[in-house]
């Protein structure tokens, strides 16, 4: 038992059996800005390692969090359309240490050529949870990396459990958006981010709507957060070279 | 299993500074007691250091463990310790080279 909060209505800790225990979250920004750098040996070398990944028990789709029949083919978020950084995603590894030594075959591979990363790793707390019309494939995804704040730490187990509470209302109007949530990850013990939420969405305005329910609840007084919208599509496509 | 290391920066959240004396006492041997049972299981502690005149964070500790699950076990020994109630902070792990 390592979930740093209790369950509530709509999160329940997490029994995983075989299914993986560990995520790995990306944020990157593309560098191959001169010819040479990165070329297409390099993305053959990426989709490689993701292939031995997969075959190793990783998830690769957020698609396949909720539906384990969907397919493994690598998903991410383009998110170069409203943010700094070019994509981002998460992927769930079997343990912490397949997690990280993963993200530095990536690299080896031919990643750290194609991208400036942030990677961060996490251990899944929560199980996942579906909206309506869970079953539906959303097309975009919303990721929210947050931390306790100062306020949150001072205040006494029955002003946290409260809180959590009143951001279940706001959890609740979320699935009935149509959001699919998948559960909740631990980043704290390896970067300064607490927590990651990974969400399925049909587009940036659900996002945004889901977001006004949680600053009704006051769901910020207590957190510090960033939130990353983007749109799903194939890694493979996501890594092209820009530079024949 | 390849060595990992962990990082550790941290500064006081603005109430530990309301605790007194004997209430800092108690929580520091609390979290002593974890990072000594850490060192007793193997794991290298390779200091702490002051480190605010040039960061956002007050102290570093650097430790290395034999896997990254040990390294996150460490921590979650010291938040169900309180720790990070009072201390913020920010980690950071990494995978020994060999070269």
């Amino acid at each position: 038992m390592t979930s740093l909060t209790g369950d509530t209505d709509v999160f329940s800790t997490a029994s995983f059996g075989a299914s993986p225990k560990a995520s790995v979250m990306f944020v990157a920004t593309r560098q191959d800005d001169l010819p040479g750098i990165y070329g297409e040996a390099h993305r053959r070398a990426i989709l490689a390692v993701l292939d031995e990944l997969a075959a190793e028990g990783w998830t690769l789709s957020l698609r396949r969090v909720f539906d384990p029949e969907a397919p493994n083919a690598p998903r991410a978020l383009a998110t170069g359309f409203t943010h700094s950084h070019d994509i981002a995603g998460v992927f769930e590894a079997p343990d912490l240490e397949s997690a990280l030594a993963g993200t530095v075959r990536l690299e080896k591979a031919g990643w750290a050529r194609a991208f400036r990363t942030e990677w961060l790793m996490g251990v899944k707390e929560f199980a996942p949870v579906m909206g309506k019309g869970a079953l539906t494939d959303h097309g975009w995804s919303f990721l929210a990396l947050w931390e306790w704040n100062d306020q949150w730490c001072e205040a006494t187990p029955a002003e946290r459990t409260e809180y959590d509470f009143e951001c279940d209302i706001a959890f609740k109007g979320d699935l009935a958006l149509g959001v699919n949530i998948a559960g909740r990850h631990r980043l704290d013990w390896s970067h300064g981010w607490h927590h990651l939420g990974a969400w399925e969405i049909d587009g940036p305005d659900t996002a945004d709507a889901a977001i006004r329910g949680h600053e009704e609840v006051a769901d910020f007084k207590f957190t510090t957060s960033r939130h990353i919208v983007g749109r799903l599509e194939p890694l493979a496509e996501l890594i092209a070279p820009r530079h024949a | 299993m390849t060595q990992s290391v962990w990082i550790h920066y941290s500064r006081p959240r603005p109430h530990w500074y309301l605790l007194d004396e004997a209430q800092k006492l108690t929580l520091t041997e609390a979290w002593q007691a974890v990072r000594d049972k850490a060192s007793a299981g193997g794991a290298q502690y390779n200091g702490r250091f002051h480190i605010r005149g040039q960061h956002d964070f007050q102290e570093v500790e650097i430790w290395k463990f034999a896997s990254t699950t040990e390294a996150f076990e460490h921590w979650q020994a010291l938040c169900a310790a309180r720790y990070n109630e009072f201390f913020a902070f920010s980690n950071n792990i990494g995978l020994e080279t060999g070269t």
